[in-house]
């Protein structure tokens, strides 16, 4: 068996909106579109991830928020109904997903033997959160490649943002570990948007783009410098302002998500291709990709 | 009087699941204790705020009929599965959202099968109605409401259910002082995490018992202060929104939740 590999890691938010604008089967809400821009981007993205032929996605959602530890899901099989609980007018979504148990336990074991408390869940009728059923949507709208699932850690909040990162940082080396043990190629997904301030108010029609811009300039300049340094491949200098973006723009990037897929990734100094950068009922969010093997096949080029 | 009973009581599911582990069992024996003190105080409806229920935008409210189903914890899945058999007065429910206008708030009801109602809501309506068969007022908390707004909230669904002629019986649901053990323990020597907050949990429970709203509000503020309190304690702003002025209470129980403070406590009004 060769060696596994991480072949290329997704920024790749998860607002309900993008699975209501796009009116998928599996959707109860139906809508007159919105949010085009954002959607286009995932399109792209969706592309990207076609041509890496992953056999797993792994992805961390902050809406799986767990106390104790960091947890996996550990069932082959997961189906029903998400519904959001503050979106639930727009997203009703019908989920079946199946799991990659064995990947998902020896991420669970990797991380336990560099010191953090993890668990895999093993109960058939968990619901899984709809962070992660919308980053899946959005981002492999097939549902045909195993997953899988990782909870977010409350550390950063109960804890420090710093200490969180540490935590983050530790599972995304344990994440590193256990997929090149796997012998799989696998995709990484951090499901997070930017900038988390927002209106309060949702549009009578939440579709009606005239609404939808930037809730807060002060967010967006944030997201348009972290961007531009990701875009640079300056990953230094993103984790060094990490701390004040999460406290200036509120990013949500604070669960976890973000610093777990770069630390996994190794920081790569390559630059991010940001597919694309809109707003959801004000937040910041940016669909963007490390093309691992691209520059790994690049740097071979031109050495 | 409309409001014919009113409880704080826990929205972990660790004592109703576990009701054999000794640190948990007295909060199970207390929310027996209230509800036999509810279903005595013949309530028409039970107007629910669980510090569990998140809200952002509206205030929401549960304008279900009636919801079936089974619930996993997303933390604590391990310890077993929990049926929902919740029945909204649905009259009611649409009047607090059409009061909310009346007090500037703007206010919508969530009406879907599969709804993810919160783990504090169905715990609390399995111990203390089971079978679901008083109706129920379920009002959400929104993270940016304060405990201003939260009390308003409460006496303006009072108000409605006086309207109605209903009596009502109001749980506030949520916890104390909300440090948790954030690693694996042995369940049978849980305790409260640090003793700074046991003693402040203690502090504040003695003000429910001995005080009126006036005393217990200002111990509420000294509690806020010195302790990280599950959701700044809205869930009894809510329940001082609904009662107005109270004589005392009865602390039929206080415990740990994983390292956190929970307490059943019934108010006398
Ligand atoms: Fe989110």
């Amino acid at each position: 068996m060769s060696q596994g590999k991480i072949v290329g890691g997704f920024v790749a938010p998860h607002p309900p909106h993008l699975v209501y604008g796009e009116n998928p089967p599996q959707n109860e809400a139906r809508s007159e579109g919105g949010w085009e821009p954002l959607r286009w981007a995932y399109e792209r993205a969706r592309k990207s991830l076609e041509e890496m032929k992953p056999d797993v996605l792994l992805v961390h959602s902050p809406h799986w928020q767990t106390l104790v530890g960091h947890h996996f899901l550990g069932v082959p099989h997961l189906e029903g109904k998400s519904v959001d609980p503050i979106f639930s007018n727009l997203f009703r979504y019908k989920f079946s997903l199946d799991v990659d148990v064995e990947l998902a336990e020896a991420c669970c074991r990797e991380a336990a033997a560099m010191g953090l408390t993890t668990k895999m869940m093993r109960n058939p009728k968990f619901r899984v959160d709809y962070g992660t059923i919308t980053t899946l949507h959005m981002i492999r709208p097939q549902w045909d490649i195993p997953i899988v699932g990782i909870s977010a850690n409350n550390s950063p909040y109960y804890l420090s943002v710093d200490e969180g990162v540490e935590q983050m940082d530790t599972l995304g080396v344990a994440t590193r570990k256990a997929i090149e043990k796997s012998g799989k190629r696998a995709v990484l997904l951090a499901s997070n948007t930017f900038s988390h301030w927002h209106f309060h108010e949702e549009p009578d029609v939440p579709e009606d783009m005239s609404r939808e811009h930037p809730q807060s300039y002060e967010g967006y300049k944030w997201d348009m410098k972290m961007i531009e340094l990701m875009r640079q491949g300056n990953l230094k200098e993103v984790m060094r302002l990490f701390p004040e973006w999460v406290e200036e723009a509120f990013a949500e990037v604070k669960s976890g998500a973000f610093p777990w897929m770069l630390s996994a990734m190794g920081y790569p100094e390559i630059p991010a291709e940001l597919h694309g950068y809109g707003t959801v009922i004000g937040t910041g969010n940016a669909v963007m990709e490390w093309n691992l093997e691209k520059a790994a096949a690049r740097d071979a080029a031109v050495a | 009087m409309t409001v014919v009973s009113a409880f704080l009581v826990p929205g972990s599911p660790l004592p109703y699941l576990r009701q054999d582990n000794a640190p948990w069992q007295p909060l199970a024996a207390g929310y027996e204790k209230v509800r036999d003190a509810l279903q005595a105080s013949k309530p028409d409806a039970l107007l629910i705020y669980s510090t569990q229920w998140f809200a952002v935008l509206d205030q929401l409210w549960q304008a279900r009929p009636h919801l079936t189903g089974e619930h996993v914890d997303e933390n604590w899945y391990e310890y077993g599965d929990l049926t929902i058999d919740l029945r909204s007065d649905t009259d009611l429910v649409g009047a607090c959202i059409a009061g909310c206008a009346d007090i500037g708030i703007r206010a919508k009801g969530v009406d879907y099968d599969h709804f993810p109602v919160d783990t504090g809501t169905i715990v609390a309506n399995n111990f203390v109605n089971p079978g679901g068969k008083i109706p129920l007022v379920i009002a959400a908390n929104n993270l940016y409401h304060g405990p201003g707004e939260t009390e308003k909230l409460a006496a303006m669904a009072v108000e409605q259910a006086d309207k109605q002629g209903k009596r009502l019986a109001v749980l506030a649901i949520g916890g104390l002082s909300a440090a948790y053990f954030d690693e694996d323990i042995d369940i049978a020597d849980d305790r409260i995490r640090h003793d700074a907050d046991d003693a402040a949990n203690r502090q504040l429970l003695d003000a429910l018992a001995n005080g009126d709203r006036r005393s217990a509000s200002e111990a509420l503020g000294r509690f806020n202060e010195g302790t990280k309190a599950d959701m700044g304690m809205k869930h009894l702003s809510w329940l001082f929104g609904a009662t107005g002025d109270f004589k005392g209470a009865q602390v039929h129980a206080y415990g740990p939740t994983y390292g956190a403070g929970a307490a059943v406590v019934e108010f006398n009004l």
